[in-house]
């Protein structure tokens, strides 16, 4: 099976510049096109290790980031993004092209693929076993995220869009670049060193932004589901003791659907799938700090 | 006429034709589908048709997203109707249902895997007043505060400014007739209440109705072609297509009643386009007696060889694949909307995602 | 008189309970509802027939329903 790795740069840009580059990431197939160099390096350095697809094949999602052709073009240079035909959001700055297909791409996922419930929250998995990190931006969960796979032994199934497969109850893999923000990317860099990271991209409305290429074999086995285990709300904040405390179902089960995209388009279904993870699933609040407290309260959640 | 018949005209008129579809095409179709507003109307349509199994499992998934959507705008759909009959209960007048809410209530076939947005009634133009009055006691408000709109409205077209509901969000349109005051045709509001016909079963509150088989083509053809915008178009014309299948089938004397109908509420054009483009596009089955009777409501020559090169470019899909030289004169190019994010603006969980990352660019339309 | 209550026609009353604690799938409104073990009992016993006519004159069932009727589970008969 082929991977972006296998396209030379100037191939690889070429394709994003012409007629689109295919790939796939998890259930999905991407048909990208971006006629800028710091796609096509973001592309090349994260992307690496997905499967290509050929240039006939069916692509779930066409994403195309334009560069207008007006005055803005020289003076202050904008990217637009469209999204099978469509603009979804507000140009933005060219230097933020390629977080924009990034939050895109999740956006994309996020509002069609209703064979899933799509929870905005990390999933990671250990022996089969998945924990379900959901939790508002800001929270510290995707910092929580790149220090569990990057060197705590579990391996992403996503760090933004949790994959319940309503048939069968099961995680699905969406593997793709984490995104860190601010601080993180600081910490990220010392904690995990083999970390790969792009460049930050400043101003940005969340601040500034990296991407951290999927750890480990996460791409690999992007076809691996897992059984839901756990999920737990991280909560960092700067001093706080390492606390895990146990959450009521009921109340894990109405915070997860507040936590999700399209729990109120899949309706009765989504109902029974969300029941049915609870019934598995045991839910907790997680308090923290220390990150090396944090994955060590996880190895021992998943010795429980 | 194009040369090219697009592939989703293709796989509405002749779906066993997608058999042997190679993945470039599904591809296609899709966002046709997609640009159309017909995706889940095309997950039941190759349902229907046997074709679905035989579909790109690619394709068949994405067409069974869809088709989620759709099942969730019934229901919310069903439950509208409900509300709205709830508030209205006590004035005494059927729930005239108009449109989308009436080929749900009804099952009419253009119900299928349908969309829906807002809520058409049809009530008496001297009850407008108690109308809104009930409807703002029951949690609904106006929007187009601006004095111009509302004389837009009030005074120049056939409804009151659409109303909002608080806590749903949702919008209904309440029109006293089908076709603007300022336009030079007439209706007969009266007898369209008049030949209303009562529902029942589950789907619709005591006392709602639907109009008569006649009425409801002529409307849907009216609202298609007096309308100046064709972004739905296709879709439009694909309600009227499946309208004027269903009740040639079902309802007695119904093509030898249609012309005489239409002269009496001055539609006759409006459906002269309507029998014409449905047939020319999605090959409906007109009898050549209707048509015949028909032919004299249709413009001069010159005028209708225009209207066909205009027509057969705006009712195809507005994506980029249906379009040549002359489509951009024929209609407008309408890329920013969010079709597939239109449903009755629903109490959703909040959409983290965008209000964490990016700014939606119709924030009304997104944040639905 | 009292006022006598139904389910809204449609409600099949999908729910899971935990410790005590209940959510609820509205399948007329689309909406869920996280309740009290006692409240689901009170919907079960609306549907089943379980209710008697002294039942209707308490103040505080009255009170109840009247609640359950915003969430659109209960109407009047």
């Amino acid at each position: 099976m082929l991977t972006v790795a296998a396209l030379a740069p100037g191939a690889l840009q070429q394709r994003l510049a012409g007629d689109g580059l295919r790939l796939r990431t998890g259930r999905f197939s991407v048909r990208l096109q971006a006629d800028m160099p710091s796609v096509a390096a973001g592309i090349g350095q994260l992307y690496r290790d997905y499967p290509l697809l050929q240039d006939d094949d069916f692509a779930d999602f066409h994403l195309h980031l334009v560069r207008p052709r007006t005055a803005r073009r020289w003076l202050r240079p904008q990217v637009r993004l469209h999204c099978d035909g469509y603009e979804m959001f507000q140009p933005m700055p060219l230097q933020h092209a390629f977080p924009m297909f990034e939050w895109g791409l999740n956006w994309c996922v996020s509002s069609r693929a209703h064979r899933y419930l799509i929870v905005h929250a990390a999933v990671l998995e250990r022996n089969g076993r998945a924990v379900i990190l959901p939790a508002p931006p800001g929270s510290g969960k995707s910092t929580l995220t790149a220090a569990l796979s990057g060197k705590g032994g579990w391996r992403l199934l996503s760090d933004e869009l949790t994959l319940l497969e309503l048939d069968t109850g099961l995680l699905v893999p969406n593997p793709r670049p984490i995104s860190l923000k601010n601080a993180s990317i600081d910490i990220i860099r010392a904690y995990v060193p083999d970390a790969v990271l792009s460049p930050p991209v400043r101003d940005t409305s969340k601040g500034t932004v990296a991407h951290m290429r999927a750890p480990g074999d996460a791409v690999l086995r992007a076809a691996d589901c897992a059984q839901p285990a756990w999920v737990v709300f991280p909560h960092y904040s700067a001093g706080a003791a390492t606390t895990l405390e146990p959450l009521a179902r009921a109340a894990t089960f109405m915070e997860l659907a507040g936590n999700s995209f399209n729990y109120s388009v899949l309706g009765a279904a989504g109902f029974h799938a969300l029941g049915r993870l609870i019934e598995q699933a045991a839910g907790f609040r997680f308090r923290y700090s220390a990150l090396d407290e944090a994955l060590d309260t996880f190895a021992r959640l998943h010795e429980s | 006429m194009k040369a090219d018949v697009p592939l989703l005209l293709r796989a509405l008129r002749a779906p066993q034709q997608l058999a042997g579809l190679p993945p470039a095409g599904w591809d296609l179709l899709l966002r046709q589908a997609a640009n159309a507003n017909l995706s889940a109307t095309l997950h039941d349509w190759l349902a229907q048709h046997g074709m679905l199994a035989q579909a790109l499992p690619q394709a068949r998934e994405q067409l069974s997203w869809a088709a989620v959507m759709a099942r969730r705008h019934r229901q919310a759909t069903y439950w509208e109707i409900r509300l709205i009959g709830k508030a209205l209960a006590g004035l005494g007048l059927p729930l005239l249902l108009l449109k989308g809410g009436a080929y749900a209530a009804a099952g009419l076939p253009p119900a299928a895997g349908r969309l829906f947005s807002d809520i058409d009634i049809l009530v008496p133009e001297e009850n407008l007043p108690q109308v809104e009055a009930a409807l703002m006691r029951h949690g609904w408000v106006g929007t187009h505060h601006d004095s111009y709109d509302q004389r837009y409205y009030r005074e120049w077209m056939h409804e009151l400014p659409p109303m909002m509901h608080v806590l749903r969000q949702t919008a209904i349109d309440v029109h006293h007739t089908i076709l603007p005051r300022t336009a030079a045709q007439r209706p007969d509001a009266r007898l369209l209440r008049a030949a209303a016909r009562p529902l029942t079963g589950d789907a619709a509150p005591p006392g709602t109705a639907i109009l008569a088989p006649l009425d409801m083509v002529l409307h849907s053809a009216t609202h298609l072609f007096a309308d100046g915008e064709f972004d739905k178009g296709l879709r439009d014309l694909w309600d009227l297509h499946c309208l004027l299948t269903h009740f040639g089938q079902h309802e007695p004397g119904f093509w030898e009643a249609l012309p005489a109908r239409a002269r009496h509420h001055q539609l006759q054009r409006f459906m002269f386009y309507g029998l014409r483009y449905s047939a020319m596009l999605l090959g409906t089955e007109v009898p050549p007696a209707t048509l015949a009777a028909m032919a004299a409501d249709a413009p001069p020559p010159p005028l209708l060889a225009v209207m066909d090169a205009l027509f057969t470019r705006a009712l195809l899909p507005h994506h980029a694949s249906c379009r040549d030289a002359g489509s951009a004169l024929a209609g407008f190019l309408l890329y920013v909307r969010g079709n597939w994010l239109r449903m009755p603006p629903l109490r959703l969980a909040r959409h983290l995602f965008h209000k964490a990352f990016l700014t939606p660019k119709n924030s009304q339309g997104a944040a639905a | 008189m009292p006022v006598l209550w139904q389910l809204v026609p449609g409600q099949s009353l999908l729910h899971r309970s935990w410790d005590g604690q209940v959510v609820l799938y509205n399948e007329v409104s689309g909406a869920t509802h996280l309740l009290d073990a006692a409240t689901l009992d009170l919907l079960h016993a609306l549907r089943d027939g379980g209710l008697a006519p002294e039942d209707w004159t308490d103040p505080e069932l009255q009170l109840a329903l009247a609640g359950l009727r915003k969430l659109y589970l209960v109407e009047p008969c």
